[in-house]
């Protein structure tokens, strides 16, 4: 076993030249993920290693008219004890699912998005939020959508030596939320997926939707969610089985074990945005 | 590397391994116990803590990480007025524990009256989910936590008339 050099950085500059030096640095936030994975009675980690804890710039809520920055860092218990109406409802209500209050007092918000092996919970409702995260690297930070987690195949794609330091999330109204997690509930694995869909309903006509999912792939198909607005509910049973099934191929392509599945969760949902 | 932090109110120091767990800590270092490393992924809530005042599963934190925080494990907790109303209101409830899961609980409820006065059915349920043990049967949890709720603030309402 090797006796790991552990780190304490102050600030994210730091983080960085620290993350510059030791390209393969384990950067240490909640580590929910990082022990579980490992068991047994000793831990066995890389040989260098950053813990997060100490940087007040990843713990930051800065809140517009528009939209509202989540500090990286901040646990996922914090972001639950935030005040009600800050953050959007579609959001708290995927949090309330994450693992039991126990780990969410360890679990950050960044960790929960930046694990390589797979998604964790909350990327299916911040694509569906279209929300964008902030990443950092020895060439200044930039913002994209947290669609770019996920690669081409949609498989996790947060580049080796990034920082994920900011989520921002856009602040609209949407009348209906659903999300559903597939597999144990208490604990992710290759099984397990989270779906989350959202949608602007007026006077019984889809006005926008959004569905994603979110296990060893991750994927949304905006085209798709494309074919529902304008629909009066309840959708028509024909079209419905359609849009399932244009689903189901989508998914296939990417995720042949999560299509049908998907199909079915998509159908689920379909029928109960119209009741 | 040696860790420094407070323990059950006292300052400590200890010599940890980087891949030492907290839980194995409190119990081969500091003879504590109550922790119990069972399932070691954080599920089973047997090593269930106190970390700067928060429920965590000491078996999903490393030694390092707890440099400058407080622990507070069951030994501690018992010496605390929060648990005299905690043990009343088990006791009003006829709520018997099991050796695994009574640490677990007693902090899981213990932080949660901390954080609410009157807390409610559902908050109280999702509590206790970080305990998985089923020798108790919620309802009798449900009493023990609102018993434990009243003589608290029976206890903090007859101090501040004092």
């Amino acid at each position: 076993m090797v006796a790991s050099e552990i780190h304490y950085p102050a600030t994210i500059a730091e983080l960085i030249d620290l993350h510059r030096e030791n390209p393969s640095l384990l950067l240490y936030a909640g580590g929910t993920e990082i022990l579980r994975e490992r068991g047994g009675r000793f831990v066995d980690l890389p040989p260098v290693i950053a813990l997060l804890d100490g940087i007040a710039e990843l713990r930051t809520i800065h809140r517009t008219e528009g939209f509202v920055d989540l500090g990286a860092g901040l646990k996922i218990s914090e972001l639950l004890a935030i005040r009600k109406g800050t953050l959007p409802d579609p959001f708290v209500r995927s949090l309330r699912g994450i693992a039991t209050p126990a780990i969410r007092n360890l679990a950050t918000l960044g960790g929960n998005l930046a694990t390589r092996r797979r998604f964790m919970d909350t990327w299916s409702i911040l694509a569906c939020l279209d929300a964008t995260v902030e990443l950092r690297d020895s060439a200044g930070p930039r913002w994209v959508n947290v669609n770019r987690l996920a690669d081409e195949e949609g498989k996790p794609a947060l580049p080796v030596g990034t920082l994920l330091t900011k989520v921002r999330l856009p602040l609209e109204a949407w009348t209906h939320s659903i999300a559903r997690k597939v597999g144990n509930p208490a604990w992710p694995s290759d099984e397990s997926a989270t779906f989350s869909a959202i949608a602007r309903i007026e006077k019984n006509i889809v006005i926008s939707l959004r569905m994603a999912w979110a296990g060893t792939t991750a994927f949304r198909f905006p085209e798709l969610e494309g074919r529902v607005v304008g629909l009066r509910l309840p959708i028509d049973p024909l079209d419905r089985s359609d849009i399932v099934e244009a689903f189901a191929e989508r998914a296939a392509e990417l995720d042949p074990t999560a299509a049908s599945r998907l199909a079915r969760i998509v159908d689920a949902t379909l029928e109960l945005l119209g009741r | 590397m040696t860790i420094t932090f407070i323990l059950n109110g006292e300052d400590v120091s200890v010599r940890a391994a980087s891949g030492d767990r907290l839980v194995d800590v409190l119990r081969e270092d500091f003879g504590l116990l109550s922790a119990k490393a069972d399932c070691r992924k954080g599920t089973c809530g047997k090593c269930l803590v106190l970390v700067d005042g928060r429920l965590v599963p000491s078996c999903m934190i490393p030694a390092f990480k707890i440099r400058g925080r407080e622990v507070v494990t069951l030994e501690g907790y018992v010496q605390t007025m929060e648990y005299e109303d905690l043990r009343k209101g088990i006791e009003e409830a006829g709520l018997e524990t099991c050796g695994f899961c009574e640490s677990g609980l007693i902090l899981a409820l213990g932080s949660l009256l901390e954080s609410s006065a009157r807390p409610t059915r559902e908050e109280i349920l999702e509590t206790i989910s970080s305990v998985q043990c089923r020798c108790t049967d919620p309802e009798t949890t449900i009493s023990a936590a609102l018993a434990a709720a009243d003589h608290r603030s029976r206890r903090t309402y007859r101090r501040g008339r004092q």
